[in-house]
C-alpha cells in the first residue's frame, strides 16, 4: 500500500537555452543588446565616422542625406560623427559615476551598518545631500571650479552616493537582524568573516541594480549640465554640448538637437531596461516595490 | 497631530543645517582658488582680491561661518557678485514663473498619470497596459530637453498652435498665460508622469490582488467604485510618496525647461548665475530649493495619516 | 425546490506550466434553506468552485470553461457581467477564510456594510447605515453605533468575521457561500461564529454552502456533504450517511485524520494515532487518466489507474466515484 511514484510527467519541450533566457528576461536581452551596440559604436567611433571636429563652412546646416547621415551643424561639422563620438562621453560618464558611487556608497553604507555612532552623523549628512536637487548640487560645484570631465563626474557622484548608501545600509541592518546571523555572531563569528560570508554577497545584487540606475541618471545629468553650459568643456562633442550648440538653429536644423537627443534617450532606455531586468532577476524583494 | 507636525518640523532643522554647512564649505573647500575662478579667466590680482573680500573669504573660516549663518537666519542670502543686488530680491523677482510652471506641471502630471496607471493595472497584460508600460519606461529615459524640442517642433514650428518660447505673467490675461505654460509643463511633466504612472500601476496591481478587493467584487459593486475607492485609496501611500520624490526631479527639470523655453524663472536665474559664476545666487537657490523639497516631503509624511487610518501619530 | 444547481462545472487556469484543471466537472444541488458542506484538502478545488459560482475567478488567470450554475433556473455562467454584479452580494453572497484581510483597511465598517445595501436596494445612504447598524446588532457586535465609525484594524478577528457575515447577509441573500469561515479563528471563536451562522440561517432562511477541510465543522452544520478530490466530486451523501458509512477511500482517509476522544478509544486504553493520508494531491496540469486518488489509495488496482470511475449511487442520496466500493465497505465492516 504504497504511493506509486508519479513518473507520468512528460518531459517538457526544450527550447534552446538562449531562447528561454530571452523569453524569461526580455528586458535584460533588449537592454543589453542595445547597450552592446552603442558601446561598440562608441569604441569604433574613430573608424566608423568622419572627423567630428572638421569644419566645413560650405556645408553648413545640411539636412540628413546620403553623404551626411545625420546632417551637419552650423559650422558644417558632421552630426553623425559628433553623435557617435558623443556616445563615448556619455557612456564613460555613466560608467565612471556608477562605479565610483557604488564603491563610495558601499564603503559608507557598511560603516553606517556596522558602527552605530557614525551611523547617525553620516545619515544626517546623506539626508542633507539628498535634499539638494542633484543638478543644482552639481551646478554649485561646477560654478567653483574649472570645467573638465573629472569635475563633472565628481559633481554627479556626490548627489548619487546617498542613494547607494541607503540601500547598502538597509541591507546590512536587515542581515544583521537575521536569526542565522545573530546566532553566528553569538557563536563567535568575527566581523571580517561576517562581512565576507554574509553581508557582501547579499549587497552585490542590489548594488549592481542600483548601479545601473545611477548610470542612467548620471548620463541624463551630464547631458543636462552640458546643455546648460555647465558641463564638460564646449569643445568636447558630448550629446549635451551638441544639443546646446544647436539651440539657436533649432527651427531650421532640428536634426542637430533631435538626433543626439534620441541617442541619449535610447542609451538611458537601454541602461534602465537592463536595470529593470536585473532587478527582477536578482532582487525580487526590491522588484515587488516597483 | 499638532505635536507630530511640530516634531517633524523640528526634525527638518538638521537636514537644512547640513545643506547650509555644505553650501558654505563648498565655496571654501573647492579645489583651486574659487575667488580666482569666480573673477574670471583674465582677472587682475585686484579684482580677485575684491571678489575674495566680497565673499568674505579673507577672514578666518569660523568667523565667516558665524557671520554667514547669522545673516542667513535673518533671511539675508547675501548680494550678487555682478549686480550687487540682494539675492533675495533677485529670487523674489523670478518666483512667479517657476511656481506657475511647477504647479501646472504637477497638476497635469498627476491628473494624467494616476488615471493611466489605474487603467493599466485594471487592464493588466492587455494592449492598454503594455502601451502604458512602454510609455512609462520610455518616458523615464527621456531627457527633458529632447521632449521639449520635439514638442516645440510639432506644436509650435509645424502646427503653429502654441508659442515657441516665452512666458507671459498671469496679469496679462489668462489665455496668454496658459498658452505659454502648456508645452513647458508637458515637457517637464513627461518623466514625472512616467514615474507616477508606473508606481500607480504597481501599487494598484498589488492592491488588486488583495482579499478585500475580492470581497468588494463579491458585493457586486460597480467597477469604478472598486477601482477608485476600494483599491486606489489603499494604493495611495506609495503614489503620494513618489509624487514627493518626483518633486526633486521637477526642480532639476525646471532649470532645463526654463532654459529651453526662455522662461524668466528661478531656473533661468540659476543658469545665468552659473555662467557668471555668481556663487551667492547659486547658494541661495540651493537653500531655497532644498527647503521646498524638505517641506514637501514633510507635507507628504503628514498626509499619510489622512490616507490610511492605521497610521496614527 | 433547488435554489442553486451546479452542473458539470469546469474551471481551468491557464498558467506557464500548462492548463490547470482546478474544477473538472462538478455537479451538486442546494435546496432552499439547506446547508451543503463541501469538504476536501487544500487544493482540491473547493474554493475555486465557490469563486466560479460567483464568477470571481480573475479573468487573466482562469475561467469557467464548461457547465452551468443555475440560480432558480437562471444560468449564471451565461449572464452578462452587469447582471452578474446585481446578483453578487444580493442573491448570492460570500464570506471568506481570512477575516483579517477580507475587509478593506481604509474604509469604515459602516461604509463597507452600507455600500452593499445601497448597491442592491437603492435606499439612501443614511437608511443603509441604519440597516448596517441593525446588521451589526444581528451578528451580536456590541455598541454597533460606535463600530460603524471604526476601521477593521480596531476590531478583533472574530468581530471582523461577524462583520463579514453582516455584510453578506445585509441584503437577505438566498445563498450564502462560506469559504472556510472559521479556519483562521481561535477555537472558541470558531464555535461562536458557527453558532451565529446557524442561528441566522434559521432566522433568515438562507441556504448555505459551507466549504471546509474540517469534517467537524461539517458534522456540526451541514445536512448534506460533497467530498471533493483533485477538482472532482468523489462522494456525496447526507451527513449521517457519510459519517456512518463513508464509501470512498479518500473520505475514510479524511475521517481517520480527525482527532477522536470517543469512548471506544478510551476503552482501548490509548488514544488512536492520527493518521495522515500518504502522498500528496496530484498536480492538476496534466490530464489524469484514471482515478485521481489511485496513487494514494490502499485499495487501488490497475483499473483505478487506467479508467476514471463514474459516480454511482450506492444508496438513496449516497453516491460515490470508486471502482472498489465493495472492497472498501467490506474492509470497514
Amino acid at each position: 500500500m504504497v504511493a506509486i511514484p508519479q513518473d507520468t510527467a512528460a518531459p517538457l519541450p526544450r527550447p534552446g537555452r538562449f531562447g528561454t533566457f530571452v523569453r524569461r528576461n526580455p528586458t535584460i536581452f533588449f537592454g543589453g543588446l542595445l547597450l552592446i551596440l552603442l558601446v561598440a559604436a562608441a569604441l569604433a567611433a574613430p573608424w566608423l565616422t568622419a572627423d567630428p571636429f572638421r569644419l566645413s563652412p560650405v556645408n553648413r546646416l545640411r539636412p540628413p542625406s546620403e553623404r551626411w547621415w545625420f546632417g551637419t551643424d552650423q559650422f558644417g561639422r558632421d552630426v553623425f560623427a559628433r553623435t557617435i563620438h558623443g556616445a563615448r562621453v556619455s557612456l564613460l560618464v555613466g560608467l565612471l559615476v556608477a562605479v565610483a558611487s557604488a564603491f563610495i556608497g558601499l564603503a559608507l553604507g557598511l560603516v553606517c551598518g556596522y558602527f552605530k555612532r557614525v551611523d547617525g552623523i553620516v545619515m544626517r549628512v546623506m539626508d542633507g545631500l539628498m535634499a539638494i536637487p542633484s543638478i543644482l548640487l552639481a551646478i554649485a560645484l561646477i560654478t567653483l571650479t574649472r570645467p573638465g570631465l573629472a569635475i563633472v563626474i565628481t559633481a554627479i557622484v556626490i548627489p548619487e552616493v546617498p542613494r547607494v548608501v541607503r540601500v547598502v545600509r538597509s541591507i546590512v541592518l536587515s542581515i544583521r537582524a537575521q536569526p542565522y546571523v545573530e546566532s553566528a555572531i553569538a557563536g563567535g563569528t568575527r566581523g571580517a568573516r561576517l562581512l565576507t560570508r554574509h553581508i557582501l554577497p547579499n549587497t552585490l545584487a542590489p548594488l549592481i541594480v542600483q548601479g545601473t540606475y545611477v548610470c542612467a541618471s548620471a548620463m541624463l545629468i551630464e547631458a543636462g549640465l552640458s546643455f546648460l553650459g555647465a558641463g564638460v568643456p564646449p569643445e568636447v562633442p558630448s550629446w549635451g554640448n551638441i544639443i546646446a550648440q544647436g539651440r539657436s538653429f533649432f527651427q531650421i536644423a532640428p536634426w542637430t538637437i533631435l538626433i543626439p537627443g534620441a541617442f541619449l534617450a535610447l542609451t538611458v532606455l537601454a541602461v534602465n531596461l537592463l536595470g529593470d531586468g536585473l532587478r527582477d532577476r536578482l532582487d525580487p524583494r526590491l522588484a515587488r516595490r516597483m | 497631530m499638532t505635536a507630530y507636525i511640530a516634531r517633524r518640523l523640528f526634525a527638518t532643522l538638521p537636514v537644512m543645517a547640513v545643506v547650509a554647512v555644505f553650501v558654505f564649505f563648498l565655496l571654501r573647500l573647492a579645489p583651486g582658488d574659487p575667488a580666482a575662478i569666480i573673477a574670471g579667466e583674465d582677472a587682475t590680482a585686484e579684482s580677485i582680491a575684491a571678489v575674495r573680500a566680497k565673499l568674505g573669504l579673507d577672514r578666518p573660516v569660523l568667523e565667516q561661518f558665524v557671520i554667514w549663518l547669522a545673516r542667513l537666519v535673518q533671511g539675508d542670502f547675501g548680494v550678487s557678485i555682478f549686480s550687487n543686488l540682494p539675492v533675495t530680491r533677485l529670487m523674489a523677482q523670478r518666483v512667479e514663473p517657476t511656481v506657475a510652471l511647477t504647479l501646472s506641471t504637477l497638476l497635469i502630471a498627476v491628473c494624467m498619470a494616476i488615471p493611466i496607471g489605474v487603467v493599466a493595472a485594471w487592464k493588466v497584460r492587455t494592449f492598454v497596459d503594455r502601451a502604458v508600460m512602454i510609455f512609462a519606461v520610455m518616458g523615464f529615459a527621456m531627457p527633458v530637453f529632447l521632449v521639449a524640442y520635439v514638442l516645440i517642433y510639432i506644436f509650435a514650428v509645424q502646427l503653429n498652435w502654441l508659442p515657441v518660447q516665452g512666458y507671459r505673467p498671469i496679469a496679462e490675461g489668462l489665455w496668454p498665460f496658459v498658452e505659454g505654460l502648456i508645452l513647458p509643463s508637458v515637457a517637464l511633466g513627461i518623466t514625472y508622469m512616467a514615474l507616477i504612472a508606473r508606481i500607480t500601476r504597481a501599487s494598484m496591481l498589488e492592491v488588486l490582488s488583495q482579499d478585500y478587493i475580492r470581497t468588494a467584487n463579491s458585493k457586486g459593486l460597480a467597477t469604478q467604485r472598486v477601482l477608485l475607492l476600494h483599491a486606489l485609496k489603499n494604493a495611495a501611500v506609495p503614489i503620494v510618496t513618489v509624487i514627493g520624490i518626483g518633486i526633486a526631479l521637477l526642480i532639476s527639470g525646471v532649470v532645463i525647461t526654463e532654459t529651453v523655453f526662455n522662461i524668466p524663472g528661478l531656473g533661468r536665474l540659476t543658469v545665468d548665475a552659473v555662467l557668471k559664476r555668481d556663487y551667492p545666487i547659486v547658494q541661495g537657490l540651493i537653500l531655497v530649493f532644498a527647503a521646498v523639497k524638505v517641506l514637501i516631503n514633510l507635507v507628504i509624511d503628514i498626509s499619510y495619516a489622512f490616507l490610511d487610518p492605521r497610521i496614527r501619530y | 425546490m433547488n435554489v442553486l444547481e451546479v452542473r458539470d462545472l469546469a474551471t481551468h487556469f491557464f498558467t506557464l506550466d500548462g492548463v490547470v484543471r482546478a474544477v473538472d466537472g462538478v455537479s451538486f444541488r442546494l435546496a432552499r434553506g439547506e446547508t451543503l458542506g463541501i469538504v476536501g484538502e487544500s487544493g482540491c478545488g473547493k474554493s475555486v468552485t465557490a469563486l466560479s459560482i460567483l464568477r470571481l475567478i480573475p479573468p487573466e488567470t482562469g475561467r469557467v470553461v464548461g457547465g452551468s450554475v443555475l440560480l432558480e433556473g437562471q444560468d449564471l455562467v451565461k449572464l452578462p457581467e452587469s447582471d452578474m454584479r446585481a446578483i453578487r452580494g444580493h442573491r448570492i453572497s460570500m464570506i471568506f477564510q481570512e477575516p483579517m484581510t477580507s475587509l478593506n483597511p481604509v474604509l469604515t465598517i459602516g461604509t463597507q456594510i452600507a455600500e452593499n445595501v445601497v448597491r442592491h436596494t437603492g435606499v439612501s445612504w443614511s437608511a443603509a447605515l441604519d440597516r448596517a447598524r441593525e446588521m451589526l446588532e444581528l451578528v451580536k457586535i456590541a455598541d454597533p453605533r460606535r463600530r460603524l465609525q471604526e476601521y477593521p484594524h480596531q476590531l478583533s478577528g472574530g468581530m471582523r468575521q461577524r462583520t463579514m457575515i453582516a455584510i453578506a447577509l445585509s441584503c437577505n441573500p438566498q445563498v450564502l457561500i462560506a469559504d472556510e469561515p472559521t479556519t483562521a479563528l481561535d477555537v472558541t471563536i470558531q464555535a461562536q461564529i458557527l453558532d451565529l451562522m446557524l442561528e441566522l440561517k434559521e432566522k433568515l432562511g438562507t441556504a448555505i454552502i459551507m466549504i471546509t477541510h474540517d469534517l467537524g465543522v461539517i458534522a456540526e452544520t451541514a445536512q448534506r456533504v460533497v467530498v471533493m478530490y483533485a477538482g472532482r466530486k468523489v462522494e456525496e451523501a447526507s451527513v449521517d450517511q457519510l459519517f456512518a458509512q463513508p464509501a470512498h477511500p479518500y473520505t475514510r482517509g479524511l475521517m481517520r485524520a480527525i482527532p477522536r476522544l470517543d469512548a471506544e478509544a478510551e476503552v482501548a486504553g490509548r488514544r488512536p494515532r492520527l493518521q495522515e493520508i500518504p502522498g500528496i494531491v496530484p498536480a492538476l496540469n496534466q490530464p489524469i487518466a484514471g482515478c485521481a486518488f489511485a496513487p494514494r489509495c490502499p485499495f487501488a488496482t490497475g483499473r483505478c489507474r487506467a479508467e476514471r470511475p463514474p459516480l454511482i449511487e450506492t444508496a438513496a442520496g449516497h453516491s460515490v466515484a470508486c471502482w472498489e466500493t465493495a472492497r472498501v465497505l467490506e474492509a470497514a465492516a
